[in-house]
């Protein structure tokens, strides 16, 4: 490096800091105006030299803005500036807090919300299919009512049925009493006898058991069969005949248990298929007497139903006062079947049982 | 004018260092907000505001400087016109305030603080390459305006001329750093 460059150096650092005296200024800026390679060179160190300077002024000025930036009190322009979200610290928080806890409380309630909806679907449906059962037991009940109220329309338009057999020749049945429950008018029908109006001379609700009596002059015959005066014996082979429907039906079974409904002791509970229309009818054992009388079944438990037993009936039948009776109750003291068959006993024991159709106008 | 701006620009152009502190003080909750109201952090609109003090410091240091509208309005426009630049950089734009609402000519203002900040961190740059002891004769000399002998004694130099080559040496070497970068740069 030349003394010239040097020299030229120190003139242009003169220059820019503005130290160049007057004269030693003009011949430089002469020089830089008459040759255009030394207005470049010169120029660059100047361009240089005015960056180096400012880049020094700016650190100092960031240094002085940086220093005030941190003497800023936090607190006063939070003060003359309030504006949400001004300070995310301060201001963002609260709104954040909100903000979160709305969206919590959505989400938790959405959950809440559609599990309750579930629930409430579920609870919706199970209803529903319960109506649908209940529909479906309503709907059996119905067709079995209208399967009934058909038979009756067949033989005669009786609302109520059940089953009756006669005790005595002349003209005493018994049957359940809750099938004579409030009636109006009470026909007694079969095959052989055909349709014949009776009335009702006793009804015992508690036993379960009326006493009917047929007021139309019927030809009376002998009973096959006569009314057992003691209880029988667990599982003793019994069978019974009735009219669930229109036809007369037979069922077999035995005795399962010597009280009935609630342990009471006036009812066997029986292993044999009945079914609504059965009540009043008797039960029988293999030897054709009367051990029973068909009642009623419950409903929780399968193949369990109920008969009263025969010492009730005659107790029944024996304390009804003979003033009520019009006429003699007389039972039927032999029985005529012991030796046969079961086909045989139905058919001797068959013209002896009614169908009861009740009226209740 | 304003009359506490036409004291501030004068006691900025003697570099008084309390004005400058009280103006920063001043106008820095008007650029936060809008910073802050425009997608922006406040250590965004504490970069974004500090540029525009330092270009208007350095704007009244010129000779040719005039005032012409008020300190504030000078400082809204030029950091929201950097804000602006910055958010498109960023492309993360949600605008409160509308593109269309100008309030100077100050595209010309923006490309001078952009070219001048080029230069600076290119300097910058070159200055850390120089190495030592160059880098800091050069601070010494032309930024921090030591003397020849103050810089003599700094760094043991027994000569001043020594220290005068050295330095004359350091600035060539500057000059050629300076000017490959910023080509390259530009």
């Amino acid at each position: 490096m030349t003394n010239e460059e040097k020299n030229l150096l120190d003139t242009l650092h003169a220059y820019h800091a503005g130290t160049l005296p007057g004269e030693d200024r003009l011949v430089l800026e002469e020089s830089m105006r008459s040759d255009a390679n030394f207005r470049n060179e010169a120029n660059a160190y100047l361009s240089m030299l005015r960056t180096l300077q400012r880049t020094a002024e700016r650190e100092k000025v960031k240094g002085v803005l940086e220093k005030t930036h941190a003497e800023l009190p936090a607190h006063s322009f939070k003060k003359s500036f309030r504006l949400p979200g001004a300070n995310k610290n301060v201001k963002l928080w609260p709104a954040m807090a909100v903000a979160a806890s709305v969206i919590l409380m959505s989400i938790v309630g959405t959950f809440v919300m559609t599990q309750s909806v579930k629930d409430k679907q579920n609870a919706e449906f199970r209803e529903l299919r319960r109506r649908v059962e209940q529909i479906t037991k309503s709907q059996k009940a119905m067709m079995e009512d209208i399967a009934v109220v058909k038979e009756k329309e067949e033989i005669a338009s009786s609302i109520y049925a059940g089953t009756g057999f006669l005790v005595s020749a002349n003209g005493f049945l018994i049957t359940s009493s809750h099938v004579v429950r409030g009636a109006d008018s009470v026909f007694v029908e079969n095959k052989k006898f055909g349709m014949l109006k009776a009335e009702v001379v006793k009804s015992d609700a508690t036993n379960d058991i009326a006493l009917l009596r047929i007021i139309q002059p019927f030809a009376s015959t002998s009973l096959p069969f006569t009314i057992r005066k003691t209880e029988s014996d667990l599982g003793e082979q019994v069978f019974t005949l009735g009219f669930p429907r229109e036809e007369i039906v037979y069922g077999e079974g035995t005795i399962s248990a010597s009280t009935g409904y609630k342990q009471n002791s006036s009812s066997y509970q029986i292993a044999v298929p009945v079914n609504p229309g059965n009540s009043g009818g008797p039960l029988l054992n293999q030897q054709g007497e009367v051990i029973g009388m068909i009642s009623g079944v419950e409903t929780e438990t399968i193949a369990a139903a109920f008969a009263v037993k025969s010492p009730v009936i005659l107790e029944a039948i024996n304390s009804v006062p003979a003033d009520s009776l019009r006429k003699p109750l007389l039972m039927s003291t032999s029985n005529k079947l012991r030796s046969l068959s079961r086909v045989q006993q139905i058919k001797k024991i068959q013209d002896y049982i009614f169908v009861v159709k009740v009226y209740n106008h | 004018m304003d009359y506490v701006d036409e004291l501030i620009v004068g006691q900025l152009r003697n570099k008084n260092e309390r004005a400058l502190s009280e103006l920063y003080k001043n106008h820095y909750p008007m650029v936060l907000k809008l910073v802050v109201e425009n997608s922006g952090t406040e250590d965004d609109a504490k970069d974004i505001y500090q540029e525009a003090v330092i270009a208007f410091y350095q704007r009244v240091q010129q000779a040719d400087f005039v005032l012409t509208c008020k300190i504030a309005t000078y400082l809204y426009a030029v950091s929201w016109r950097l804000w602006l630049k910055k958010l498109s950089g960023k492309k993360r734009f949600t605008l409160k305030v509308h593109e269309t609402e100008q309030f100077l000519q100050v595209e010309e203002e923006i490309t001078n603080i952009e070219d001048e900040n080029k230069r600076i961190a290119i300097m910058k740059t070159s200055l850390e390459g120089l190495g030592q002891p160059c880098s800091s004769i050069i601070r010494d000399f032309y930024m921090n305006a030591l003397t020849m002998e103050e810089i003599c004694a700094k760094f043991g130099y027994t000569n001043a001329d020594n220290a005068k080559n050295q330095k004359y040496k350091c600035l060539q070497r500057l000059k050629k750093l300076f000017f490959d970068a910023y080509k390259i740069v530009s």
